[in-house]
């Protein structure tokens, strides 16, 4: 069945307009709340804290630090350069990408709130064994560097 | 004078952005600032979300029914990995991809899989695995890579298993068959 391109393109506006909304509203939130964030907090960690400790707070911190992907990698790659194991930066990092408070809140307004609130508690799980594999596989003498 | 109902969307919108107003107060740099330090980040963004519209409104027209019904609306495991692995393959920041997803959800997408497609997306992007290896080496990269194929059907699982104790309002009893 052939559809008209104006059907297509009207229905591409009325999607844009509302998804650019929502989009808009997270990355003010993301950037508002990225602002905000203490990036030395992090390295305190390194001197005070075991490894698989860091493993777990680097992905509490990867959950509830918000913004786009991007913005983290500079901030990795600084705590890289000091020495952290890559078993915390990939905490860090998946932690960071699987869910974030105004996805979370994106998720709750399309889906209701039980979906967000498992997905979370999936996230987590997945984050901490993969990484905590990682760790290990380090310790037993494979090399990630 | 009644006020009209606003759809939930955009309650949630406009809770964002009051959110985010509040947070700007706090900042120690101004909207200005931060705005303009984050300028092409921005326009990233909003590039990438035209598109992944435009992807969404593409898969609502081309997609047909009987197909995701067929293959993606049961979670079984062999669903969980073909969206995990769409998720993986699939480029586009993390908000561009609800449109997508709730295109795939209009279409009758269980919540696992989708669970399972937004793992795999969110965990590893096809525009980030360059910049992964750059910073961190392939052998970072490639556990990535592994992980986030093993990890997106598993959460999916774990997504059927919470459901138990906590189902999903929309999801009819005994459609995870994983």
């Amino acid at each position: 069945m052939k559809v008209p391109v104006s059907e297509v393109f009207n229905s591409y506006l009325r999607l844009l307009a509302k998804t650019m909304f929502l989009v808009g509203g997270g990355l003010a939130f993301a950037l508002a709340f990225g602002s905000l964030l203490d990036k030395e907090a992090m390295l305190t960690l390194k001197d005070n804290v075991s490894e698989p400790l860091q493993v777990v707070i680097s992905a509490l911190i990867g959950f509830v630090a918000p913004g786009p992907r991007y913005i983290i990698y500079p901030v990795l790659a600084k705590l890289f350069e000091m020495g952290l194991n890559l078993a915390v930066i990939y905490a860090l990092v998946v932690g960071h990408v699987l869910i974030e408070p105004s996805t979370a809140m994106l998720e709750a307004g399309f889906f209701g709130w039980r979906f967000p609130l498992k997905r979370f508690t999936v996230s987590l799980i997945i984050t901490l064994a993969a990484a905590e594999l990682m760790l290990l596989l380090e310790y037993a003498g494979w090399s990630f560097r | 004078m009644k006020m009209p109902k606003l759809p939930r969307e955009m309650k949630i919108g406009i809770g964002i952005y009051v959110l985010a107003a509040i947070l700007f107060c706090f900042s120690p740099q101004s909207v200005i600032e931060i705005f303009s330090g984050n300028i092409d980040l921005i326009v990233k963004i909003l590039i990438f979300t035209a598109v992944a519209v435009a992807i969404s409104v593409a898969i609502s027209y081309l997609l047909p029914l009987s197909f995701v019904r067929k293959y993606l609306s049961e979670s079984s495991l062999s669903n969980l990995i073909i969206a995990g692995t769409l998720g993986v393959a699939t480029p586009g920041p993390i908000y561009a991809i609800y449109p997508i997803v709730l295109t795939l959800k209009s279409k009758g997408v269980s919540n696992p899989v989708l669970v399972a497609f937004i793992t795999g997306q969110t965990i590893l992007g096809p525009a980030r695995i360059p910049f992964e290896m750059g910073l961190f080496g392939l052998d970072f990269m490639l556990y990535r890579l592994v992980t986030a194929l093993v990890m997106a059907p598993l959460a999916g699982l774990l997504y059927i298993w919470f459901s138990k104790w906590l189902p999903d309002p929309d999801e009819a009893p005994g459609k995870s068959g994983a």
